[in-house]
């Protein structure tokens, strides 16, 4: 870990690091705009439409736009909600999806804190934004927003065992909780990347993140179908656009995790791809992963809560226990 | 005033000068507060603040497991709790004026034997930990020296854990 705060605090240092924030940031936020923009395409193209199509050419502008709707609308809140925790949960869900970032190493020497326990600041900052939903829910003060707010908390919280066991095999194999780590001890060339020797866990890690994202088929709590909204019904304009961006970061945060941890983070595809700079690599797997959660909500319907709950605790935590059983007897035999 | 200045030009010094007071104000408004959800919020301040000054001492385990553990699941537990209870459930305060002194004299007291006994601590330097591998040495720790007491204490929780299914399972029928 680099031991930056036991230098001294000087103007010029604040300042680099206040660049390096503002510039991830930026990052982020046009990645979340045109993967909007890029999960509307993807989803209308499987579904025989065109997505949309208006807005500036080939409908490029379209999310922008609805941005700038969503900043201009005017901002309510409910008469008997809780004021404060009404306007401190949609802070508290979006600074932990931003805070994980940090962690992620996305080139050898391209990592914003290379720290040692990199995977469990990972799942311990992201349990956080929990609490920001249940908040919302609750502070909203009315019946669909905080079922919805229970809903994400249970599902939340039942994902989260099966999502870290399934990953304790990866660190067993790597010997490492640093990310950094642990895409140096998978190789160049796709046959000796984590996901083959893990498939279990990557299976159940995939299924779990899914769940942990609140995406289909598992978005049971803003079933609007039945919970008009979810959490967050009553909230509007740019309170309900920090909900909505700490779950499209939390899918930069997970996609980039997937690459890291099961596909070889930087590694070239095949050995004689060596050329190709790493940051392209990781790019392209990352996309790639971001492609698939789309795909998966354009084709599956949306599952029962009682199926949910049985998923989880009776079908992956058993999967991702046996996983980490066998991942330990093997690397002992052919220690 | 030079001294002061000099303190807080040490990165250091001001995140923990931060983190001290959020420790501190989390624990002083989970005591004032009425209402119990806005209590477990602020006591969710006090355990991310001391998982902060973990961070600071080198501790980044420890740290982690306290983010994950009580500032995630055991603050959603008790907000899982308290969330299916009334929207004004508060409590009122009864004024006690006698106690209210009492109270503030030996608060005082406590201060300031506490105080002194700081001030003439000195602690012997210790030989630390390297901090690149602490998370090893603890498992090497726990795996060798204290097994026991840590083979016993995951039989505990087992016990617990069987138990907690087996009162549910009664309640249900």
């Amino acid at each position: 870990m680099t031991n930056w705060f036991e230098g001294s605090l000087t103007w010029g240092i604040f300042a680099m690091f206040a660049i390096w924030v503002i510039v991830l940031l930026l990052i982020v936020l046009g990645f979340v705009t045109y993967a909007i923009y890029y999960e509307r395409k993807v989803i209308g193209w499987m579904q025989g439409r065109y997505g949309p199509n208006r807005v500036g050419p080939f409908g490029l502008l379209q999310t922008v736009a609805d941005i700038l709707k969503l900043l201009m609308k005017e901002d309510t809140i409910p008469a008997k909600a809780d004021r404060v925790l009404f306007k401190l949960a949609p802070v508290i869900a979006f600074v932990p999806s931003f805070a994980v970032l940090a962690v992620i190493p996305y080139t050898e020497t391209l990592v914003f804190a290379n720290l040692n326990v990199g995977l469990l600041y990972f799942a311990a900052l992201s349990s956080i934004s929990t609490i920001g939903i249940l908040l919302g829910g609750w502070a909203s003060n009315n019946k669909y927003a905080l079922l919805g707010g229970m809903r994400s908390g249970a599902q939340m919280i039942s994902y989260e065992i099966p999502l870290i066991i399934s990953v304790a095999g990866v660190i067993l194999m790597s010997g490492s909780l640093n990310l950094g780590d642990i895409v140096k001890a998978q190789g160049n060339g796709f046959w000796q990347w984590n996901f083959i020797p893990q498939i279990i866990g990557f299976s159940v890690f995939i299924v779990a993140s899914i769940a942990e994202l609140n995406r289909t088929p598992f978005d049971l709590p803003e079933a609007e179908s039945e919970l008009v909204a979810g959490y967050h019904v009553e909230y509007s304009g740019f309170r309900f656009a920090f909900f909505m961006l700490a779950e499209y970061v939390y899918v930069y945060a997970i996609a980039s995790l997937t690459t890291v941890l099961f596909l070889g983070g930087w590694k070239p595809l095949f050995p004689f791809l060596d050329f190709i700079p790493g940051i392209i690599w990781f790019i392209i797997k990352f996309l790639f992963v971001v492609f698939c959660l789309f795909w998966l909500r354009a084709t599956l319907p949306r599952m029962r809560i009682d199926q949910l709950m049985g998923l989880g605790w009776k079908v992956l935590l058993p999967l991702s226990l046996a996983n980490l059983f066998i991942t330990a007897v093997v690397m002992e035999w052919f220690r | 005033m030079s001294s002061i200045t000099q303190f807080f030009s040490s990165s250091e010094h001001v995140i923990f000068f931060v983190l001290a007071l959020g420790a501190i104000s989390g624990a002083v408004f989970m005591i004032t507060l009425s209402k119990l959800v806005h209590m477990i919020l602020s006591l969710a301040v006090t355990f991310l603040s001391l998982a902060g000054l973990y961070v600071l001492l080198n501790a980044e385990f420890v740290a982690f497991a306290q983010v994950l553990i009580y500032a995630g699941a055991v603050t959603i537990l008790m907000m899982f709790g308290i969330m299916l209870t009334k929207h004004e459930d508060a409590e009122d305060k009864a004024k006690r004026p006698r106690h209210r002194m009492l109270l503030g004299v030996s608060i005082t007291l406590l201060f300031a034997v506490l105080f002194l006994a700081i001030q003439q601590l000195s602690l012997p330097a210790q030989d630390a930990l390297q901090a690149d591998n602490n998370t090893e040495a603890i498992g090497e720790q726990l795996f060798t020296l204290h097994v026991i007491p840590f083979e016993l204490v995951s039989l505990l929780l087992t016990v617990a854990f069987i138990g907690s299914i087996i009162v549910a399972k009664k309640e249900a029928e």
